[in-house]
């Protein structure tokens, strides 16, 4: 049975996934953010993606990079009806707890162990923002993710990368190189 | 991994509970203990594929690990489950939803989420009543014979795909729904469980009316819920059990001995609750146990929360009320000085919001949030 579902999502990603490589160098990611990438990611372009960006290095559902660029205020972080009964939607207003809080809560949709271990102040595109770090025990599967973010509020609109990986081997593989990228972050006032 | 969701539905699902209706089993007994069926029949083969999910769930990190909490736990089981007590193994799993169910070889999984709804052993009594009567009367045995009979590959992958979407209040009726017979037979033999065991079986409606009241709270009124579509309405079904419960006399709802027990994990629970950003179902649960259960402050400063993280109009207000109210009774948890501080910082009263955030870090100087809470208080400083 795991072989055939296996299969059918096989089947299905190649379907409707288009995967384009994101090169070294600067990349816009939306209308008011840069980025500089050494070394090169998959951008996995699903449809009804809804508004983040969902790169990876590994490949999906291994290790995962969303960015936010530009979410506007009421919008959700996730695909129309990816949020159960409802929406988990950014307010211009939140503080960095709540912003967090809207992660966790979608990342927990599925009964998932959602356990931030750090929050604290830092600049991210420029700006003042917020980095944070945390554990995910998947329901799917049990396998323990370790996950960081980076975010910022500016001009009411919310920017942010997550990043969650395996917490043995992959993390580790690619916290480096997401760090470099949360640091090259830049946005446009 | 699938097939893992299929098998915690092939248990007795059914944490939503409850139909009623003619209670004419007064003379039912409970059949003899189950033998081990042949490996080789279909119900040995379902047996099996139990027992490699149960060795899943011992290795799994959402087993809550507790030896004295387990061992209560399996006590309640053992009352209700008489002479099948050695062939009931209970697993109690960290997953902030309200479900509970059983295998027909006697695994039980029971949700930390149904766990916090519950207020006393009685009504815990009544969810664990129900899933022993679908043991004791092998209904995932019929169900799956049943399935076989209807295409039972259609049938498991249409399945999957409710259980992909859920997540939610509920989730296990939607993945394996027995059928109306079924549930009421399992209430009739869970009420009887319920009053030979000495519970009161008043209490069994009780949970059916508090999981309404979440349910009603959803943004779409409940209507999408699996177990609106395929049991009878919600309030029939709640006088169908009162009225069922008030053929039996006395019991013990054992309430004291439960919020003693469960008072080393509420406020996890709790925590868990709260992060599902589900707001509005949240308030109604918390609102009930803060005023059922007045002594425990936890109910309302996780109530402060999920205002604050909802954030409408009011909300906020609302939230500076709960924790202020909680301050007033012993035992507050740190968090209700976060709280305070982070409305009060927003709300341009420096002095306070740097006395609270300052208390909160005193009392909670390893939290995770520790380091954006001290750059709000040297902010607040200046």
């Amino acid at each position: 049975m795991r072989k055939l579902l296996v299969v059918f999502a096989l089947v299905a990603l190649s379907g409707c996934a288009t995967v384009n490589k994101m090169e070294s160098g600067n990349q816009n990611i939306g209308e008011r953010m840069t980025l500089t990438l050494e070394g090169a990611w998959n951008h996995v372009a699903l449809p009804n993606q809804g508004p983040g960006q969902t790169w990876t290095m590994e490949g999906l559902p291994v290790d995962t990079l969303l960015i936010y660029s530009g979410l506007k205020d009421g919008e959700a972080i996730h695909r129309p009806g990816a949020g159960g009964q409802k929406s988990f939607n950014f307010r211009a207003t939140m503080q960095p707890d709540e912003i967090v809080g809207l992660f966790e809560g979608f990342l927990a949709l599925d009964g998932s162990q959602f356990q931030l271990t750090k929050l604290e102040p830092a600049t991210f595109g420029g700006e003042k923002g917020f980095h944070f770090e945390y554990q995910l025990v998947r329901k799917l599967d049990g396998v323990t993710l370790s996950g960081m973010g980076y975010g910022t509020v500016s001009k009411r609109e919310l920017f942010a990368l997550v990043y969650q990986a395996p917490r043995l081997t992959f993390f580790s593989r690619h916290k480096d190189r997401v760090e470099q990228i949360a640091r090259s972050a830049r946005v446009k006032t | 991994m699938k097939r893992r969701r299929f098998l915690a539905g092939g248990c007795a699902c059914g944490a939503g509970l409850i139909p009623g209706l003619v209670f004419g089993q007064s003379d039912w007994s409970a059949p003899a203990r189950f033998a081990r069926p042949d490996a080789a029949t279909d119900e040995g083969g379902l047996w099996a594929m139990m027992d490699r999910e149960e060795s899943r769930l011992r290795r799994s990190p959402f087993t809550l690990r507790d030896a004295q909490f387990q061992a209560y736990i399996q006590d309640i089981a053992c009352r209700l489950g008489g002479e099948h007590c050695p062939d009931i193994r209970v697993h109690v799993m960290r997953t902030p939803f309200f479900n509970a169910s059983m295998a027909p070889n006697g695994m039980m999984q029971v949700w930390t989420g149904l766990l916090l709804r519950v207020e006393n052993e009685a009504q815990l009594a009544a969810v664990l009543g129900h899933e022993i009567g679908h043991y004791l009367s092998r209904h995932s045995i019929e169900r799956l014979r049943q399935a076989r009979s209807n295409s039972a590959a259609a049938q498991i992958m249409g399945l999957f795909g409710v259980v992909g979407l859920v997540g939610q209040l509920g989730v296990a009726a939607s993945m394996m729904a027995y059928s109306r017979d079924h549930e009421r037979e399992a209430d009739r033999i869970g009420l009887l469980l319920m009053h030979k065991a000495g519970y009161a079986t008043d209490e069994a409606a009780k949970v059916w009316r508090d999981l309404q009241l979440e349910l009603k709270e959803r943004p779409d009124g409940g209507s999408r819920n699996p177990l609106f579509s395929t049991h009878p309405a919600p309030e029939d079904r709640q006088q169908e059990l009162a009225a069922l419960a008030a053929t039996f006399q006395g019991g013990e709802t054992n309430a004291a001995e439960w919020q003693k027990r469960v008072q080393p994990f509420l406020r996890d629970w709790l925590v868990e609750e709260v992060k599902r950003g589900q707001h509005e179902e949240t308030i109604a649960l918390l609102t009930r146990l803060a005023h059922d259960i007045p002594s425990r402050p936890e109910y309302l400063v996780a109530r402060g929360e999920t205002y604050r993280l909802r954030g409408a109009s009011e909300d906020l207000d609302k939230a500076l009320a709960d924790y202020k109210m909680a301050l007033a009774v012993e035992g507050v948890p740190a968090e209700a000085y976060r709280g305070l501080g982070m409305i009060q910082r927003l709300r341009d009263q420096p002095a306070e919001a740097r006395t609270n955030l300052l208390r909160y870090l005193e009392l909670a100087p390893q939290a995770p949030d520790a380091g954006m809470i001290k750059s709000y208080v040297e902010e607040l400083k200046s």
